[in-house]
């Protein structure tokens, strides 16, 4: 039963993977003159040597770590925050919703255009009624960083919101009654029951959304193109504009190839969290 | 209830429902505001500070259908999305089924496999693709692209489909093959209907990544096959940037996908928090 789906993904997933890997071995530079050829591990050679390269692994890093960070500050402190009978939850709910549903591309362009641009974007012009701007949100290279992390952000703390609402449901109800009884003060009920409690929850949230985080594409794509210079060039970005700007197909499969071994050793660990938690 | 404890507790109130009218705004203003800027007349679009009051016009939505191409890329879109999650549909629930319920050598690797396909970045796969179908000269083609938008439907809806038909009661199955129920029969008649709910959100999120791709659209289509996603970036070229035929035709890709969300809320919270969304 499970043979088309395998020898689908056979053919169409594992193929590709491995010529991925082949291809990054080789030279296949569709506007240079010199023709394909076998080359070893040249590209890696170059690639240490590519200050680009590095740089845009540093920002991938950045671009990661704080949006992955925000999420979760922000999704806890929300959800712990909300955890309460309170009118309105239900439209909450669905403003929450939309942002991780709607195309990338749409809420990339959309941030670009009606919310970033400088006097006639809403969130530019809020600001300015404080005294704040017009501020060079995708023109300045710190302030485009910021900008795309905060889209990032934007798109998915809802994510970890739900995930976390989820785990406070679920939790049982006589500790905190135990601790009450004890005379722990709130801070201490915090710190010593919810917390160890909500643990598996923080897990799977830093796992999945460093995943999706790691091969963020289409919002900053359309926010920035990667931009200005290469202030918002996160890895995949790089490997992007390689292979498809530059047309350098080998080079570009290189360094697919370090985007893949990033994403095999976090899938190993999201494999073994699951089978250890069911 | 003394009186310093009724003031804390007011405020405490007033201070959660504050956080919880900002939360709500954060995340619905800056789509309201696109569907707002869609109806608004021209004229208006540049106002500096930004005008709140007017009289909507369908003028925009009317000016991007008559734009070339856009009325093309969305039909485009449909065709593709539909396909690819139709024939993932197809192939995924038996294999889900069978890695949820048979036990069978290579059972482990192979379900590790299909996640690492599901996590595998799309870039890296790209390349290949864009390799592949130009050599066999399928870039730009119906057939091409469906074909790799299930290398993103299927990994993914097998591994949702899974966790449902796991949660499904064995003793069910084995009382139909003890009446003298095929397998096949069992899965047919007994599985499927109470994997409705399952299907029904693995249906729902394979539509919803195939509609909202652009990464694969933007290299492996062109003029005869590019998706909405990839059209709507004339509207923002770099000499003129039109918001109102922009934002009328951003109104039109999240449609659908808002209509959904709205019908199925709950399944959708459910597929989410199982790794629906490839983000």
């Amino acid at each position: 039963m499970i043979s088309p789906a395998l020898l689908f993904l056979l053919v169409v997933g594992t193929i590709p993977l491995v010529s991925l890997i082949v291809m990054g071995l080789w030279r296949i530079d569709l506007i240079g003159f010199k023709p394909d050829a076998y080359i070893g591990f040249e590209n890696y050679a170059s690639m240490a040597g590519d200050d680009r390269f590095w740089e845009s692994v540093r920002i991938m890093v950045i671009y990661t770590g704080s949006s992955v960070f925000l999420q979760l500050v922000i999704g806890l402190a929300l959800a712990l925050a909300l955890f309460r009978p309170m009118r309105g939850q239900a439209i909450l709910r669905i403003a929450l919703l939309l942002p991780m549903i709607l195309a990338p591309v749409a809420v990339g362009l959309t941030w670009r255009t009606l919310i970033l641009t400088p006097d006639y974007g809403i969130l530019d012009a809020a600001l300015q009624v404080i005294g704040i701007g017009p501020s060079p949100w995708l023109t300045d290279p710190t302030w485009a960083l910021v900008s795309v992390i905060m889209i990032h952000t934007w798109q998915w703390t809802p994510f970890a919101f739900l995930v976390f609402t989820a785990s406070l449901h679920a939790m049982p109800s006589d500790p905190f009654e135990a601790a009450m009884i004890d005379g722990a003060d709130a801070w201490q009920r915090f710190r010593d029951i919810t917390l160890p409690l909500l643990r598996p929850a923080i897990v799977v949230v830093i796992i999945l959304r460093t995943m999706i985080a790691l091969r963020a594409f289409d919002a900053i794509y359309s926010a920035t193109g990667g931009g200005p210079g290469t202030a918002t060039e996160i890895l995949n970005l790089y490997a992007y504009r390689v292979s498809f700007t530059s047309l350098d197909l080998g080079y570009g499969a290189a360094l697919g190839t370090v985007l893949l071994l990033i994403t095999a050793v976090i899938s190993i660990v999201v494999f073994r969290f699951r089978q250890s938690h069911g | 209830m003394n009186t310093f404890a009724r003031y804390k507790s007011s405020i405490v109130n007033f201070v959660t429902y504050t956080l919880l009218l900002l939360a709500i705004l954060i995340w619905s203003v800056p789509i309201i505001w696109v569907i707002v800027t869609s109806l608004k007349p021209r004229k208006l679009i540049f106002n500096d500070p930004p005008s709140l009051f007017f009289l909507p016009t369908l003028n925009h939505y009317i000016d991007a259908l008559k734009t070339g191409g856009i009325v093309d890329s969305i039909v485009n879109s449909l065709i593709i999305s539909v396909f690819s999650t139709a024939l993932a549909m197809l192939v995924a629930t038996p294999a889900a089924y069978a890695y949820a319920r048979l036990r069978f050598r290579m059972r482990t690797p192979l379900t590790f496999y299909t996640l690492l396909m599901q996590m595998a970045p799309p870039m890296g796969l790209l390349i290949p693709f864009y390799f592949g179908l130009s050599k066999i000269d399928l870039l730009d083609t119906y057939i091409g692209l469906i074909t790799i938008y299930l290398t993103i439907t299927i990994p993914f809806s097998v591994w949702l489909m899974m966790t449902y038909f796991a949660d499904i009661p064995f003793e069910l199955e084995e009382a139909a093959v003890i009446d003298g129920a095929s397998r096949f029969q069992a899965f047919f008649w007994i599985i499927m209907p109470l994997a409705r709910g399952g299907i029904a959100v693995t249906t729902i999120f394979a539509f919803i990544n195939a509609w909202n791709d652009f990464l694969y659209a933007v290299v492996l289509s062109g003029p005869r096959t590019q998706p909405a996603t990839v059209a709507i970036f004339s509207f923002l070229a770099a000499e003129e940037s039109r918001w109102g035929p922009f934002t009328a035709t951003a109104v039109m890709i999240m449609g659908p996908v808002v209509v959904i969300a709205l019908f199925a809320q709950k399944h959708i919270v459910q597929g989410l928090s199982l790794g629906g969304v490839k983000g």
